[in-house]
């Protein structure tokens, strides 16, 4: 499980974190969600250990963040974080140099699936291959816990549907995830739990089932109440 | 096996694991499910549909409470063999059509009679409709 | 220390053709610089007599020589590698930051400890350095066959590459005479090559604020190490072997403070 206690943290004067706290539990999939700068990038980075908090807690299945935990839990940013010039290949291979839990069948498989060429040099892909290629390494690593920042925005339809799928398959079974997004759209009936963010703290935070037997209410139904009531 | 599992299109209001079994009814209902017929496993189902696995799992948890589905040790999951069982799916599927029907019309002033022959009327078409796009395959 | 490898390893391949572009420079430049002059030379000798005197032309050439005569040429390649590396002390930090992709994400995500991070670009810097002056030493023994080659026997005489080298103010701070200035030129370069990383660092932790910071923390470095040789110097009070040994322990406090300092930033609260 992962918590958050209590974050804190400001930006450029802003109190963009404003004292958040919730749990993403193994074998879920949980959603933050929010408008945008609501702060859900920073509470991923803040987890990664790429950012520090102001204040708060994060502890992964108890400890706290520290280098050990990168073999457990892997991070796909909304932007690519691979240098341009390599090619998707040394980008994997970089990954296998310097990860133990890197899954080399599995990060072929995905680039068959994604239909990726493995020659091709990061800096020439579109946004929506880009997107493909940040999953697959983020995938292709046996992690208990998977984060993804914002892993629709911006792609095509088509690309969207092929990413989606990979939320129904067994890439993700057993595993934890937690991703954020500003609009929830078609990819409702694939979360488990959703945390609605608005002006730095947790507003909300339910299971998206149980919303549904209990009251009969989507998840936008929810959100409609919350960011607009 | 697999075919035919064209992606359900869910509301997002119903809880969606619901929704998978409801689909289950309707398709045995249907025929198109037989008796004792194997289904796709769990993640196979969460692969088919697109949904999340924890919804899949939920799924057949449900349909394993309402016996619709048997697992017997590591074999894959069947659609039960017990004739009462399956009659009583097919009423229920029948009952909640009538009953949303009754609902809708219930509001509008017409004699049962002009209702009933309206109803025949319709549902004759209707068969003959789906029989000759079928190709003849019901099993009136 | 595998990862460690693999990381000096990426540092060094990233610059590679940056390191072999100077290297190719240079060497043009110091070879043909080299050989014209020698051409000239041979050529005004054979115009005008073998035994001519001219102020600068003695009748018997030596490679001391033609060093001292090619000296703009020679030291020009140096100064643009010395400029080259020291940007790139600076660049090698802040070009994982920006372009389209930020590749420090990946840096600060390696399950390794992040000091390793600071080591690993402090020894491709030194090792860059190191390799320049290894490939000068090897011009240089190429200039002394070119000038044996090109110089009939008669019009030149023998020489030692100390006094090669002495006849070229950058060659001579380079590679000092003695073992000791080595170390001392050298390890200085490596301290400063830290406060420069320390202070990046301190930028990227703190951002706008984080210039101020790191401008304050270079000068304070500075100061601090030029402190005993300068002012205590002045006062007359401290014996030399004193304020030598203050000298050495100051630098050494400055490298342990930025190491320690850059990799407690590093961990702590560096921020993408």
């Amino acid at each position: 499980m992962i918590e958050v206690v209590d974050l804190h943290k400001r930006y450029r004067g802003r109190k963009v974190l404003n004292g958040i706290s919730f749990t993403a539990e193994k074998g879920q999939i949980t959603c933050l969600i929010g408008i945008n700068g609501a702060g859900k990038s920073t509470i991923l980075k803040s987890i990664m250990g790429l950012t520090p908090p102001k204040s708060g807690t994060i502890r992964i299945e108890g400890n706290p963040v520290g280098p050990a935990m990168y073999e457990k839990v892997a991070f796909v940013p909304d932007h690519p974080t691979v240098r341009m010039g390599m090619k998707l290949s040394d980008g994997m291979q970089f990954m296998n140099d310097f990860y133990q839990n890197w899954n080399e069948a599995r990060a072929k498989e995905l680039l068959d699936f994604f239909k990726l060429d493995r020659s091709e040099r990061v800096g020439n892909l579109s946004k929506g291959t880009t997107a493909k290629y940040s999953l697959l390494l983020g995938l292709s690593q046996d992690t208990d816990y998977i984060l993804m920042d914002e892993p629709f925005s911006g792609i095509d339809m088509f690309s969207r549907e092929i990413i989606a799928e990979v939320f129904s398959s067994d890439l993700i079974e057993a595993r934890g995830v937690l991703l954020t997004t500003h609009e929830i759209d078609d990819m409702e009936h694939l979360i488990d739990k959703a945390i609605l963010l608005q002006n730095g703290t947790v507003q909300l935070a339910f299971d998206c089932e149980e919303m549904r037997t209990t009251e009969g209410k989507s998840v936008i139904d929810v959100m409609r109440e919350v960011y607009m009531g | 096996m697999n075919e035919g599992w064209t992606s359900v299109v869910f509301n997002n209001r119903d809880p969606v694991y619901l929704q998978v079994v409801r689909h289950f009814k309707e398709r045995i209902a249907r025929g198109r499910l037989k008796a004792g017929q194997v289904i796709p496993s769990r993640r196979e189902l969460g692969a088919l549909l697109k949904i999340n696995p924890n919804t899949a799992q939920k799924a057949y948890k449900e349909m394993e409470e309402q016996r619709l589905i048997i697992t017997e040790g590591n074999s894959p999951s069947r659609i039960t063999e017990e004739a009462d069982i399956l009659r009583a799916i097919r009423s229920e599927l029948i009952e909640d059509a009538v009953e949303a029907f009754v609902v809708s019309v219930g509001r509008i002033d017409v004699p049962v009679d002009e209702l009933l022959e309206l109803v025949r009327a319709k549902y004759v078409k209707e068969r003959a409709r789906t029989n000759h796009s079928e190709g003849g395959n019901s099993d009136d | 220390m595998n990862r460690y490898l693999k990381l000096v390893h990426m540092e060094i391949h990233r610059f590679r053709y940056i390191l072999a572009s100077l290297m190719a420079v240079t060497m043009v430049c110091q070879f043909s610089s080299f050989i014209l002059t020698i051409k000239r030379a041979i050529a005004f000798k054979a115009k005008n007599g073998m035994d001519y005197d001219d102020i600068g032309l003695p009748d018997i050439l030596t490679f001391p020589w033609v060093i001292l005569k090619t000296k703009e040429w020679f030291i020009l390649p140096i100064l643009l590698s010395v400029t080259v590396l020291v940007l790139y002390t600076i660049l090698i930090w802040y070009r994982d930051w920006f372009g389209r992709s930020t590749f420090i994400y990946r840096l600060l995500m390696l399950p390794s400890k992040r000091w390793m991070l600071y080591v690993s670009k402090l020894t491709a810097i030194i090792m860059f350095v190191f390799s320049m002056i290894a490939f000068q030493l090897v011009l240089l023994v190429g200039e002394n066959m070119i000038f044996k080659a090109m110089v009939p026997a008669e019009l030149r005489a023998d020489s030692t590459f100390v006094e090669a080298i002495s006849m070229n103010d950058a060659l001579k701070i380079l590679l000092p005479k003695q073992f000791e200035q080595f170390i001392y030129y050298y390890g200085l370069g490596i301290i400063a090559v830290m406060v420069i990383f320390t202070a990046v660092l301190l930028e990227r932790s703190f951002r706008r604020v984080g210039v101020l910071y790191a401008i304050a923390y270079f000068a304070g470095c500075v100061v601090l190490a030029v402190y005993p040789v300068s002012f205590l110097r002045m006062d007359e009070y401290w014996y030399p072997n004193e304020i030598y040994g203050m000298q050495l322990g100051v630098c050494l406090l400055v490298a342990v403070i930025s190491g320690c300092l850059g990799c407690w930033l590093l961990r702590k609260k560096i921020t993408v």
